[in-house]
């Protein structure tokens, strides 16, 4: 008589553990990112005692987006560069907005014309460089369904 | 609910589980394919034929009566 396995997981299992574990993914996110705000605006924390949570989210968020454009989850048929650029601008703009309001709204750090504008710079470089890295694997995840086809 | 799967699979006397087995899925799943409360994947469809000696259109075909 065949043994049969302890975890016999056919494919509706797995669908039913996929959809649960995506649940539980972004629920876990959601908390983080709750913590990370708890610690900066209500416990007043320094934000040197939650960087690490902050940087496992940012770390996160960019290799899960980057994920779901090279396994194909997010199709690209074709990289047109007005898209690109506009896809960009909105980054800049959303980061623009965010540092203005975490150090000129949420904190009393007031940031000086020159302050914001090094800031701005930082901004601009590492927008570029994500965009950069998103066009990058959503043209190996393209080539890799590519060469499957072929 | 999926009659024409569970008339197959009885006429060819294999229990839920013994359909499972010869698909590589689980009683639950093949229960829940005859219930109609689960949308196996056309691999699975083509699985669960080959091993009733049936084909697609026989196991999984609604006929829509126009009348």
């Amino acid at each position: 008589m065949s043994k049969k396995p302890f975890l016999n997981m056919d494919e509706r299992s797995k669908q039913i553990a996929g959809k649960v574990i995506a649940i539980m993914y972004f629920l876990t996110i959601i908390a983080l990112q709750i913590d990370v705000i708890v610690r900066q605006f209500v416990f007043d924390q320094n934000i040197h005692d939650f960087e690490d949570l902050a940087i496992i989210l940012t770390i996160n968020s960019l290799f899960l987006i980057t994920a779901l454009l090279y396994f194909g989850a997010i199709s690209i048929q074709k990289l047109k560069i007005k898209f690109v650029l506009i896809f960009y601008a909105w980054i800049v703009v959303l980061g623009t907005i965010f540092t203005y309001l975490k150090y000129n709204v949420f904190t009393d750090a007031n940031l000086s014309f020159s302050q914001l504008m090094n800031k701005l710079v930082i901004i601009f470089t590492i927008s570029g460089l994500i965009v950069l890295f998103w066009m990058l694997f959503s043209i190996l995840g393209k080539r890799k369904i590519d060469k499957e086809l072929d | 609910m999926n009659m024409k799967l569970k008339l197959a699979r009885v006429a060819k006397n294999l229990s839920q589980q013994e359909l499972a087995d010869l698909v590589g899925a689980s009683r639950q799943t093949i229960g829940l394919i005859e219930k109609g409360k689960y949308n196996p994947s056309l691999k699975l469809c083509i699985s669960i034929a080959k091993a009733l000696d049936k084909t697609l259109n026989d196991l999984f075909w609604e006929e829509i009566n126009h009348e």
